[in-house]
């Protein structure tokens, strides 16, 4: 079968007539206006994004280690079990190679 | 339907998003978060996913107003009935993202950091905890020593110790799937750059079920591993069957019980999944009392738990790979540069390699939104023009804090909330 990349739905939206045309009245009114669009939708998101990005900041903060190297579990995990970093156990569990998916796979 | 998938291999999700024709109203909305162009259909008509093209990250699910774009693959009933059954431990992997995050869908302010609660709800449903923030530690261990062999090869030539090849520079980061995808499905000459290091997640999985089996007690094949993520993308990352080390493992080393494979993550549940399977169990996260991690795999450090911000691992590696080289800690340890929201990041670490005795210049990038930032970092790195030596990539604006996984409500669904007055509906 061909592949339909158009389809239309009767009243998918089961709104009201008024609310539908609202709507349209949108999204015309957002093609009109993409910068003001674009910042409105922006700058709500950004609301969450720095919220959240806030939230990490603090865990950081209050944490009473903060490098990496200095993670006793991490150490302990490679005294263990897993060596060194990049050693023959890392590189067997904790590394990966890549393919290339530009050629067709199936 | 997609017809012919021609990018995943076999055993994979092909395409974790798809978008359901009923619901979609051909607003366009959706194509300006997709990095990839991946989505077709013209304005007003039903528009549908090029699994091939499209990259799983779910940006167009959070941010279409009118919900049309959902995930194929909703594994929540099966980790509850894995949950229930007594012979099976199941250990959730909880991505940094998750904990700023889930508070949302259980009437918390945004950005409420709720670690304790998600440790004592995710116990009340019958977890094991292993935060993957342990295993973002885990990463930069690799990853960080990684860029300190490949630089030190870069600047002074010096030789790999097992005689393994040594990648080129800039090196890029590995953690985000949607990136990875990006970079196999349209970049392949870049394969080299990427650094070679598993994500947290899939690293966390392997761990789970070698060293893990000691830490819990349990055999592998009685572990189920969850990683519970903020991105869709995952997974499709967690399908890939090359991550299956664990098993690889244990079979070499005589302890596989079974000739049976099993995958390094069993499953996936982004932040929205992990909140439906609370209030199934009817917890309520919000009113859980704090808890710990209840082992070693869930110790973190403040480097571990910043992933989930873009231009975290990047502060991250710095920190560690700062101390490796010139044997002293970074003072202050925040390195604002590559903090923020701007499009493309970019900073210069001045460091003296002790073991050489020599000042290097390190110059760092870091991006997000790759659907409006990629392209002119990689047109340098092609055209061997980069003047990085290290950049970290994430598809999603802001980073894992704002990926396809996360609670939508005042998100993307936002929009017409913020624009239903101006047109006075109702
Ligand atoms: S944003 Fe949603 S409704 Fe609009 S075209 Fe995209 S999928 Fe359809
Ligand atoms: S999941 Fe991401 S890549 Fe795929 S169609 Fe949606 S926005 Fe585009
Ligand atoms: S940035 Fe994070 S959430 Fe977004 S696709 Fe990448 S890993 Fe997933």
């Amino acid at each position: 079968m061909e592949k339909q990349s158009y389809q239309y739905i009767e009243n998918p939206l089961h709104v009201t007539r008024r609310e539908f045309i609202t709507i349209g009245g949108i999204v015309a009114a957002f093609l009109a206006l993409p910068a003001v669009w674009i910042k409105m939708v922006t700058s709500s998101n950004n609301n969450y994004i720095l919220a959240r990005t806030k939230g990490l900041y603090r865990d950081d903060e209050k944490a009473s280690i903060r490098v990496s190297h200095a993670n006793k579990s991490v150490a302990r995990y490679y005294k263990e079990f897993g060596g060194e970093p990049l050693g023959h156990l890392s590189h067997e569990l904790l590394h990966t190679k890549y393919i290339n998916r530009t050629k067709g796979l199936s | 339907m997609n017809v012919a998938a021609k990018t995943y291999q076999k055993g994979e999700i092909p395409g974790v998003i798809a978008i359901k024709a009923s619901a979609c109203k051909g607003c366009d909305a959706c194509k300006r978060h997709c990095p990839t162009g991946a989505i077709t259909g013209s304005f007003g008509a039903t528009h549908s996913v090029d699994v091939d093209s499209c990259l799983s990250c779910g940006q167009c699910l959070i941010n279409c107003p009118f919900g049309a774009p959902y995930e194929t693959s909703d594994t929540v009933d099966e980790v509850i009935a894995r949950l229930k059954d007594r012979n099976t431990t199941v250990v959730g992997i909880i991505a940094p993202a998750v904990r700023v995050a889930i508070g949302e869908d259980f009437g918390l302010p945004a950005g409420s950091l709720v670690t304790g609660k998600l440790y004592g709800s995710m116990k009340k449903a019958g977890f094991e905890i292993l935060d993957n923030n342990f295993a973002a530690d885990l990463t930069i261990m690799e990853e960080g020593t990684e860029f300190i062999v490949r630089a030190r090869h870069a600047v002074f030539g010096e030789k790999s110790e097992h005689g393994a090849e040594i990648g080129p520079l800039p090196q890029f980061t590995s953690c985000c799937p949607a990136w990875v995808r990006l970079v196999e499905t349209k970049y392949p000459t870049l394969i080299p750059n990427l650094s070679s290091a598993k994500s947290p997640q899939q690293m966390a999985g392997t761990v789970a079920k070698t060293y893990g089996t000691k830490v819990w007690g349990k055999s592998a094949e009685k572990i189920y591993t969850v990683g519970i993520m903020p991105c869709t993308a995952k997974k499709l990352e967690a399908s890939r069957p090359e991550f299956n080390n664990a098993y690889e493992y244990n079979k070499k080393n005589g302890r596989a019980l079974t000739d049976k494979p099993y995958p390094d993550i069993d499953t996936v549940l982004t932040t929205r999944d992990l909140s439906r399977l609370f209030k199934k169990l009817k917890i309520n996260l919000a009113a859980e009392k704090d808890a710990d991690g209840g082992s070693l795999l869930a110790d973190y450090t403040g480097a571990g738990t910043i992933f989930g911000n873009t231009g975290g691992v990047m502060e991250a590696a710095l920190r560690t790979a700062y101390a490796v080289l010139t044997g002293e800690e970074l003072k202050p340890l925040e390195f604002k540069p590559v903090r923020g929201l701007k499009g493309v990041k970019s900073a210069s670490v001045k460091l003296k390699d002790t073991k050489y005795n020599k000042e290097v210049t390190v110059n760092v990038a870091v991006i997000h939104n790759i659907a409006e930032n990629i392209k002119p970092v990689i047109d340098e790195v092609l055209s061997g023009r980069s003047p990085y030596h290290f950049i970290e990539v994430m598809n999603c604006p802001g980073g894992c804090i704002n990926g396809g996984g996360q609670p939508i409500y005042g998100n993307g669904s936002s929009w017409l909330g913020a624009i239903r007055p101006l047109f006075a509906w109702k």
